[in-house]
């Protein structure tokens, strides 16, 4: 099997200072990995360089074994849902944020029914009535989990997650938890939370831009 | 009907005009002497520099001189957009000055060419003041397009990111804004198009009549430039903004920072 993920000595530098240097990993599908090191050490780097957000100095960054270049990156954007610690919802009322991927020409032939909004909204413990709601009037936990539905919406199995459980209560994060323990599903996330840390099977550390140390757990 | 002249000792009053707003502000003590003797000052050198060019374009009336006094303005205003706009000129020059002449010249020629209909369709007396309006107002329209889609980008950087990675292009991740930054500039056109005549007597209009023109012929004159501006301003800006997306970003379809001028 192939990896879905691989960096190969990935450098960045952003603004004239190295955020990433010479990390190299590799990711296989349904594997769970967390990312974790001080604040400033480039986790978010790695997601957002993944994304083609931050342009490559040195290495080469591989998803499903082919090389990140303009060409492919619309793939890989499409292949993977994106969280950010602050997710942004980009529509007024919670229906239209949920519904937003499917006016892109990416998406537009999947849009889902009433009956799948809500199936994915009760997954992950959100009322059937936050649909009506407008996406200012609505908590962080609550934003992180309507980003997550998006993503289940679009049926995308590569998610990339920043501090997605920082906001949520005890309930709304095994919800997340049960969503994840899908083994389709591949993760690569960020986080502080020790809960999450434990789910995931495998641990990268990182420190000052630097990959330096790789921990696995028996259980992916 | 000829205008009546105003002779040199009267224009001396006229000036006299502005002692009481200078003597009021310096009474509340507001010290702007400087500023406004400045302003006043280089109105008037301006003013009498312009009257002297346009009165030897208008004798001359030569297509070529005439063409070279539009490119001009053009280049003038492509440079000042850009500067006004926050943008760097050297990314951004060819795709506004193509944006704005095209659309300049285009609404210039219908109007002179299909509308007016004059003699000579170089006429200086129809074609340096009416592409001279129409660029002016353009400006304007294009400065707040570009500005305002640029800083909507640049604020709502993780929502654009956000739309990216939901599987939009970079069209479609960018509409939102363009479409913002279009109804902004084409909104200050469409309302001075609802109000006029109501809140305030046109300049065209009000030139023309001083001028001695019938006030009929100034109302249709006034049109016909208010809907060759709106026309204009629109045309531009929408391609304007559409050319500058191909510089703006990189491969990637995010936002270069090279590209705007640094505060």
């Amino acid at each position: 099997m192939s990896p879905i993920i691989r960096f190969d000595q990935v450098s960045v530098t952003a603004h004239g200072k190295t955020i990433l240097s010479n990390i190299s990993f590799a990711l296989f599908p349904g594997e769970k990995a967390v990312l974790c090191g001080k604040s400033g050490s480039g986790k978010s780097s790695v997601l957002r360089t993944l994304l083609g957000l931050h342009p490559l100095q040195l290495g080469t960054v591989y998803f499903q074994e082919k090389p990140l270049t303009p060409l492919s990156v619309q793939t890989i954007r499409s292949c993977t849902v994106y969280i950010g610690q602050e997710p942004m919802l980009g529509a007024e009322s919670v229906r239209d944020a949920l519904l937003l991927p499917f006016q892109f020409k990416a998406h537009r032939d999947n849009r889902p029914t009433e009956t799948q909004l809500i199936e994915v909204l009760q997954r992950l413990q959100l009322p059937a009535d936050i649909l009506c709601r407008q996406s200012n009037r609505i908590s962080g936990g609550e934003k992180q989990r309507i980003a997550l539905a998006r993503g289940l919406l679009l049926g995308k199995k590569l998610y990339l997650l920043d501090e997605v459980t920082s906001a949520l209560d005890a309930e709304s994060k095994k919800a997340v938890f049960d969503v994840f323990s899908d083994p389709n599903l591949t993760v690569l996330s960020v986080a502080h939370d020790p809960e999450w840390l434990e789910r995931c099977g495998i641990v990268f550390e990182l420190e000052a831009g630097r990959l330096t140390q790789v921990k696995r757990h028996g259980n992916p | 009907m000829e205008t009546l002249d105003i002779e040199l000792p009267r224009m001396a009053l006229l000036y006299g005009l502005c002692l009481l707003p200078w003597l009021l502000l310096w009474l509340i003590g507001l010290r702007l002497s400087r500023d406004i003797g400045i302003s006043i000052l280089r109105m008037s050198i301006q003013l009498a520099l312009v009257g002297i060019y346009l009165k030897m374009l208008f004798n001359l009336n030569n297509p070529w001189l005439n063409g070279l006094w539009i490119l001009m303005m053009l280049l003038v205003a492509d440079l000042s957009i850009l500067r006004r706009a926050g943008l760097k000129a050297r990314y951004f020059a060819l795709t506004t000055f193509t944006a704005v002449a095209s659309s300049i010249l285009f609404s210039t020629a219908y109007l002179v060419i299909l509308v007016i209909q004059p003699t000579h369709y170089y006429d200086a007396r129809y074609l340096v003041p009416l592409a001279g309006m129409i660029l002016g107002n353009c400006l304007q329209g294009n400065v707040i397009a570009l500005e305002r889609f640029y800083s909507a980008l640049r604020k709502n950087e993780n929502e654009y990111a956000t739309f990216l990675m939901l599987g939009a292009t970079r069209w479609e991740a960018v509409r939102p804004y363009y479409r913002d930054a279009v109804k902004a500039a084409i909104n200050p056109t469409i309302a001075g198009m609802a109000t006029m005549g109501l809140v305030s007597l046109p300049g065209m209009m009000t030139g023309q009549i001083l001028g001695g023109s019938e006030p009929w012929l100034a109302v249709k004159y006034q049109i016909a430039i208010m809907i060759c501006i709106f026309t204009s301003t629109t045309l531009a800006c929408i391609i304007n903004l559409k050319l500058s997306l191909k510089i703006a970003f990189n491969s990637f379809d995010v936002l270069r920072d090279e590209v705007i001028e640094k505060p």
